[in-house]
């Protein structure tokens, strides 16, 4: 049987994601901070980038290849791996963007009720997938090509082909991501009863992330530090990435366009390829995605783990702590947000520091390390305990039931409090012993880092959760999981920034200060007192934050939607 | 020697001139309304939709707060006493709200805990309740993977694992097919006829005239009827979906 795109049909559905996709700008639902925070961010990174890709796109081009100088060769093998690193990206996030689309989305459950082709349907949210990596194709690759052009003598082509990169880049991301995307939709099958395991596949995925994040910081410290990076490009390290550069396809086709190489043959490669791939990928879905709507609406069987009838009996407060945590666990979004991260949490503030040390020494020439333990800490400690701003808002409607029960006010609060202080004693233990395990700070400083950092964290669950409490957003997906986060969550980000940000100046600067006139002995005390003193000032002052109206607010309680 | 003395009731639901609102400028949601339920009562309340129904039980379960009057369960204030109040009731809510990241038996166990159901008696009540709801080998299964129906189900074992004095339902017969209403009903039944109250609300008229003693009306947030079924019984030509319908035609 034929299935042909109704563009008619194609319309209404682009205009129906359209209206659903700005409906987040309209008045009230429009979240000013969190969207003016992502603005400022976006911006800064851009700037910081092109800073240090300028530096980098230098150094590159100069180097020699077998004692030969070819800086057109250079920019190839440049331009192929950024290309090559931006596809990879967009093709993991097109993968998991189709598979939303297509087998999470809300709508899907209606539309797959409607006289609808399947390849109608699915080429409307590829469209709209593809639009939006339009958007990121040109953040990542203008800035690049740009900063390229302004460190090499482009020819004037170049600038119109930037163009059509941005253009072609997202549209092999989308035909590779197609096919790609149900194959992965089968292993996400696969996992979505194996909790444990889905835990354990995301915490290492995430961890090798770092790693790989680790060598990047190892790069740019050396490019801080003035050395000559020329060393780590050595002739066999060249050999291997012009290889490399030669086969990867099809970022290097990009290259050979935007270089004016092989310029045809190039272009009917990636026309052939983007042609392949989307036959391919409208096939499979014709074959497979009416199927699968089907069984998704059904319901599959869902089989977990045998248990005994009923398990032992527990206090109610046990009871509450045991289902927050069932709820984290068992949902993806919620485990990757909060526990996978807070495991990794202890590398990251390794990595930073491995870099951040010896960089303080050498920019600032003071051994500064507790102080650079400190900031760390409560910086990544506060990232890993974001998730605490939705401790109300992730029961949904479900926070009415529990108000239904009998249950006192502070079982309900203190059991979500205390799950995210677990969580939070398991990270900050293992960051403070990895850095004294790694000599960055006595084991006597990593007990206080503990000590301090829990503080922190403590004050910050309580903060976020009375935020929360006080301006729930609940879910209105059918699971009731949040998936935007709120003006309550980037208030809490924001906050924990600016004041991670002051107590780590305030800290090295304290310590420059004393160190620059020889008395950083007399004065480490220093660091101690104003650590301690600002986490106790934190603790007391988001605990009567949390506290103040609790009972009366309970009660009182009725935001969320409910009516 | 004749006992010319009614027998005293156990009152289990005392609603006192209740009144809700939504915000400051919004008009009542409900205005003024009192009822009271008695052991062994099954009442029914009734009302188009957003009459004031369900924003009536979520006062009466302590949801929702409300601007006026009192409620009491049981003898214990919802306000004064909301954990020895909700201690003696169990609630079904409209939208079948429950915990999707646990499976059934462990919400079962969760409503046990919270409800504080000694561990001796959980699985005579678990069987108890599987005999009526049968939900069999899905009891398993993680609650996400439940059809409406089956959440329903879930959502009544969970609220009568703790044998409450007061049960209420909040459209309890929506999603149900009719082997399992029909057993539901006969279940309502029969939990009253033990010495329980039952408080429901539903548009199923017929339902509500089968097994309700009293029915309260509810219009506009107002209460306009307190209706006793039993003064009907002599009457075979009565319809009470007719006495709802005219009821309403009032308006």
């Amino acid at each position: 049987m034929r299935d042909r795109i109704d563009f008619r049909l194609l319309g209404a559905l682009l205009k129906k994601n359209r209206r659903e996709n700005t409906s987040s700008f309209r008045k009230g639902n429009f979240d000013a901070v969190g969207f003016v925070m992502r603005l400022l961010l976006a911006g800064a990174f851009i700037a910081i980038f092109v800073i240090f890709f300028g530096k980098f796109v230098d150094m590159y081009l100069g180097i020699k290849l077998n004692n030969v100088s070819d800086a057109e060769e250079r920019l190839y093998e440049l331009l192929t791996l950024v290309y090559g690193a931006v596809l990879l990206a967009m093709i993991l996030s097109g993968i998991s963007q189709i598979n939303q689309a297509l087998f999470s989305a809300d709508d899907m459950r209606v539309i797959a009720a409607l006289p609808i082709g399947a390849n109608t349907l699915y080429l409307s949210k590829i469209i709209l997938i593809y639009l939006g990596q339009l958007v990121v194709a040109c953040f990542t690759v203008l800035p690049v090509n740009l900063t390229v052009a302004a460190h090499y003598a482009v020819p004037t082509a170049y600038y119109p082909l930037t163009a059509l990169a941005c253009v072609v880049l997202p549209l092999m991301s989308v035909a590779i991501s197609s096919i790609l995307a149900l194959p992965y939709h089968a292993l996400k099958v696969f996992l979505k009863d194996k909790f444990l395991l889905n835990f354990i596949v995301i915490t290492v995925l995430t961890a090798l992330l770092l790693f790989l994040y680790a060598y990047v910081l190892e790069a740019v410290k050396e490019l801080l530090l003035g050395d000559d990076m020329k060393y780590f490009f050595n002739e066999k390290v060249m050999t291997g990435i012009a290889l490399c550069a030669k086969y990867l396809y099809p970022a290097n086709l990009i290259s050979n366009i935007l270089l004016g190489r092989e310029l045809l043959v190039s272009s009917l490669v990636i026309a052939g390829w983007f042609l392949a791939c989307m036959a391919v990928s409208l096939l499979m879905i014709r074959m497979i995605l009416t199927r699968s709507l089907q069984s998704r609406i059904s319901g599959s069987p869902n089989f977990v783990k045998k248990v005994k009838p009923l398990a032992k009996s527990r206090l109610p407060f046990n009871a509450l702590l045991r289902k927050e945590f069932l709820m984290i666990f068992r949902t993806p979004g919620y485990m990757f947000s909060y526990f996978a991260i807070a495991v990794v949490m202890p590398l990251l503030v390794y990595f930073c520091m491995s870099v951040g040390s010896s960089l303080a020494v050498k920019l600032i020439a003071v051994d500064s390390n507790l102080e650079l333990a400190i900031f760390l800490t409560m910086l990544f400690g506060m990232l890993a305990n974001m998730f605490c701003s939705t401790n109300i808002s992730r029961d949904g409607m479900l926070f009415y039931s529990l108000k239904a029960m009998p249950l006192n006010y502070k079982q309900v609060i203190f059991s979500k409090v205390l799950l995210c202080m677990i969580v939070t004693a398991f990270s900050q233990l293992f960051s403070a012993a990895l850095l004294a395990a790694t000599s960055y700070i006595t084991v006597a400083n990593a007990a206080f880092l503990f000590v301090v950092g829990m503080m922190f964290g403590f004050a910050q669950i309580c903060v976020a959760t009375r935020a929360d409490f006080n301006h729930p957003h609940f879910s209105s997906e059918s699971d009731g999981e949040i998936k935007e986060s709120g003006n309550t969550v980037s208030t809490v980000l924001v906050i924990g920034i600016v004041l991670s940000f002051a107590l780590g100046g305030a800290l090295l600067l304290t310590k420059m200060y004393f160190s620059l006139r020889g008395l950083s002995e007399a004065y480490a005390y220093l660091t101690y007192v104003i650590t301690a003193g600002i986490a106790i000032l934190s603790v007391a002052g988001s605990v009567t934050f949390l506290l103040v109206g609790l009972r009366d607010r309970f009660y009182r309680f009725s935001g969320g939607g409910l009516h | 020697m004749v006992n010319d003395e009614a027998p005293v009731r156990e009152e289990i639901v005392s609603v006192d001139g209740l009144y809700k609102k939504y915000s400051k400028r919004a008009d009542y949601a409900v205005e003024d309304v009192s009822f009271k339920v008695y052991a062994g009562e099954i009442v029914g309340i009734l009302g188009h939709n957003g009459a004031g129904k369900s924003t009536t039980l979520k006062c009466l379960e302590g949801m929702l707060p409300f601007d006026k009057g009192a409620i009491s369960i049981c003898g214990h204030d919802i306000v004064k006493e909301p954990v020895k109040a909700k201690s003696n009731m169990g609630f079904v809510t409209d939208d079948h709200a429950v915990f999707v990241k646990m499976t059934g038996i462990q919400y079962i166990d969760f409503m046990a805990d919270v409800y504080k159901v000694p561990q001796a008696i959980r699985q005579i009540r678990l069987d108890q309740l599987e005999k009526i709801f049968c939900l069999g080998d899905s009891i398993q299964n993680l609650i996400s993977s439940y059809s409406h129906g089956m959440r329903q189900k879930i959502c009544m074992m969970g609220s009568l694992v703790h044998s409450p004095k007061l049960w209420i339902l909040d459209e309890p017969m929506t999603g149900l097919d009719p082997r399992t209403m029909r057993a539901v009903q006969d279940y309502m039944k029969y939990y009253a006829s033990i010495g329980n109250a039952i408080l429901f609300s539903s548009h199923a008229l017929n339902t509500v005239a089968k097994i309700c003693d009293r029915v309260v009306l509810i219009r506009k947030g107002k209460q306009v009827d307190d209706i006793v079924m039993s003064e009907f019984a002599d009457r075979p030509d009565f319809d009470f979906e007719e006495y709802f319908l005219s009821n309403e035609r009032q308006d």
